[in-house]
């Protein structure tokens, strides 16, 4: 199996695209997209970094950096971090199991496209309107909640929407799909025949997966996780709808908007600090994500 | 020094006829109610404000200010055409029911067709009202906004930056003089006092006091109708729990313990309370002003059935004003709406929505009150704090600087 496995590896690298001696005009067609990335991905980031580093005065500074060491703010991101993980641990899992279930659980086939096409919504109906489903199901007075009190179960107050797990549960909404999206290619990507070589082998179930399925899929979920992990981490809508911008900011996207939306604690150099903190994180997250996905796709191409 | 015993009577009283200044000059008696008292107190506050103001990029020139009141202006008909060659007017920060907002600025509009009206951001903070003044300082769009209402705090503070253009109403000399700038950059517009407004669908047993609210079974139900950080009602609930514990007028700090014993007992929501999220019940016991609390009661009519509690052992009586951009635009239009506000219609327009107008004293003595709004008026027995300028000042930045410290980030 072992074996096996080393010849996949060594398989040789597609053929390099062809090359032509002119330039190619098809360039011009990626132009305005570059120029989208350049003008709203790089241009604010670099200039949030740049920002960091200067006080009001615009002279250079360290001081917002310095100020980032403050009670509130680390335990902000701590919040921030350890709903992030928990959400993309949770989600990622459930996603998993979903999307095992209608690629190669043997599911009808009108299950898998129906799923399919779902998560693509779901992944995507974040925001206002997430947090409003959730308040009117699961909130004080939400139709679960009035419903299970009438069976003489009350979630209230051992439950709250507002707290970690009532966030974390809105954001699982939309992970699992995400993860469910992300993992069904992956998972057909496990060819039938590495199963049916392992079965004539003599492996058993178990030891076809852990031997052979999970290490080739373990790349693509953790990466994928990774990529879960950043989806909550920069989540802003659904925590700001549900809190109604959240007096208490304390997830760290909230806390930004407070120091720029002017309030009497307006700082917009902590708040720039505050957003570098997050692209550090972020930029660790993204690099993760693409070079666990670079090693999975070994075995999917 | 810290509260006296009034009813809501008697506050609307010694706030208005007598004592004035009892909100500028003294915590304490209405005889320390003197109108020498306010300029005094005034640069108290703005001495306080400088450091902020100074750290801040500096400001185009404002236009000059136009003429200080109606005579100077040759009468009303020549304000109302001076405003229509405006066409326009921005307000900002009213939220129609905040204060009977939405009924004063239809009242107005419908006097005044002819001005297309620019209500921006209604759920803005004061801070966030004085902040859009400097960020549009020069520009003429319909995003300047002419006028502000916000808290008193920001009265002396602001003038001291250049932020507002003085201009006396019609009515100027019937709003008690402690409750205006003696040049007329600021005059008070209504106050209130801080309650609980309950959602009774929600929460049967209704919390009579502050200490009421640590109790168990408010778990994850009380919230602040605003960020503690910033706006005014907001930290002036922290400050009006401190007063029910133990602190006073001059010492804020145990409003700040009480809240982070509520965050720790896990009661306090991390959610800013508005009509909306009491009525949905996400927010089932939030601290607002009487006023809007009650407005708030009498248009949800029943569904929720909603109780406003004046805490019993004390409470936060709070003022806001009204000021001209020193910025605006369109100037004549903000005059425009400064007499409408100042008139006896539009004060009665407020104290429809149980917020007590500058000129409460004044429109009583005249019998302009329909006996009907003034039987609707709230009555309470409770001690209600009112604090002088400087009072407000302190208490203002021990709260908003210690909020993230010592209530933290993280509310549970």
């Amino acid at each position: 199996m072992a074996q096996l496995v080393r010849t996949e590896t060594s398989q040789p690298a597609p053929p390099p695209a062809r090359r032509s001696l002119r330039p190619s005009w098809a360039w011009i067609g990626v132009l305005p997209f570059f120029g989208f990335v350049a003008a709203f991905l790089f241009y604010p980031a670099l200039s949030i970094v740049v920002q960091t580093f200067f006080d009001r005065e615009r002279r250079p500074t360290l001081q917002n950096l310095l100020d980032l060491n403050q009670p509130f703010i680390i335990s902000s991101y701590v919040y921030t971090i350890e709903l992030s993980a928990v959400t993309a641990v949770v989600g990622g899992l459930l996603g998993f199991l979903l999307a095992y279930a209608v690629t190669i659980g043997r599911l009808p086939g009108w299950v898998r496209s129906s799923l399919l096409t779902f998560s693509g919504v779901a992944s995507n109906f974040a925001g206002v309107p997430l947090a409003f489903a959730f308040i009117a199901t699961l909130g004080q007075l939400g139709l679960v909640t009035q419903a299970l009190k009438s069976l003489g179960i009350s979630l209230y107050p051992s439950f709250s929407l507002y707290s970690f797990w009532g966030l974390a549960i809105t954001y699982i909404y939309f992970q699992i799909p995400l993860m469910v999206l992300i993992m069904a290619p992956a998972l057909d990507g496990l060819r039938p025949e590495w199963r049916e070589a392992a079965e004539n082998l003599g492996a058993s179930g178990w030891q076809y997966w852990r031997q052979i399925a999970l290490p080739i899929l373990l790349p693509s979920i953790l990466g994928t996780t990774a990529l879960l992990f950043g989806n909550a981490f920069g989540a802003h809508a659904t925590a700001f709808a549900l809190t109604g911008g959240g007096s208490q900011g304390n997830v760290v996207t909230i806390l930004i908007g407070a120091q720029l939306s002017s309030d009497a604690l307006a700082n917009p150099g902590l708040g720039n600090a505050l957003a570098f903190g997050m692209i550090v994180i972020m930029t660790a997250t993204i690099g993760l994500y693409t070079w666990l996905r670079r090693r999975s796709e070994r075995w999917i191409q | 020094m810290s509260t006296q015993i009034v009813t809501r009577r008697r506050f609307l009283k010694i706030t208005t006829a007598a004592g004035f200044s009892a909100l500028v000059a003294a915590c304490g008696a209405p005889s320390a109610a003197t109108p020498t008292s306010a300029p005094a107190a005034a640069p108290t506050a703005a001495a306080a404000a400088a450091p902020t103001a100074a750290a801040m990029a500096p400001l185009p020139a404002a236009p000059a200010a136009g003429p200080i009141d109606l005579k100077a202006i040759g009468g009303l008909d020549a304000l109302v055409e001076a405003a229509k060659k405006e066409g326009e007017l921005s307000t900002i920060a009213l939220p129609n029911d905040w204060a009977n907002y939405g009924e004063v600025k239809k009242a107005f509009l419908a006097k005044y067709p002819f001005l297309k009206h620019n209500d921006l951001n209604p759920d803005a903070s004061s801070a966030q009202e004085i902040e859009a003044i400097k960020a549009n300082a020069g520009n003429t769009g319909p995003q300047n906004p002419d006028v502000v209402d916000v808290a008193f705090v920001f009265g002396d503070s602001s003038k001291k930056e250049g932020l507002f253009q003085p201009y006396k109403v019609a009515t100027w000399d019937s709003i008690p003089a402690s409750l205006k700038d003696p040049d007329g950059h600021w005059y008070a517009d209504y106050y209130g006092v801080m309650a609980f407004e309950v959602n009774t669908a929600v929460v049967k047993n209704v919390p009579q006091d502050w200490a009421d609210l640590l109790k168990p079974e408010y778990k994850g139900q009380i919230a602040l109708a605003g960020d503690p950080t910033g706006s005014g009602q907001a930290i002036n609930a922290v400050w009006a729990a401190a007063l029910g514990n133990g602190g006073s007028l001059d010492d804020a700090a145990p409003g700040l313990a009480f809240f982070k014993k509520l965050n720790d007992a896990g009661n306090l929501l991390p959610v800013i309370a508005k009509p909306a999220t009491i009525a949905k019940g996400e927010t089932p016991i939030a601290l607002r002003w009487d006023y809007n609390a009650l407005a708030n009661r009498d248009q949800s009519a029943g569904n929720p059935e909603i109780a406003v509690i004046i805490p019993k052992s004390g409470s936060l009586a709070g003022v806001y004003i009204q000021a001209i951009s020193a910025y605006s635009p369109r100037p004549h239009a903000a005059r425009l709406w400064m007499e409408f506000l100042y008139s006896d219609e539009g004060q009665l327009l407020w104290l429809k929505g149980y917020a007590s107008p500058a000129r409460f004293d004044d429109l009583k003595a005249r019998n302009a009150i329909p006996a009907d709004l003034l039987a609707k008026l709230p009555k309470t027995d409770v001690k209600v704090g009112i604090p002088n300028a400087a009072q407000i000042d302190t208490a203002n930045n021990a709260i908003k600087t210690g909020w993230p410290t010592v209530v933290g980030a993280t509310v549970k």
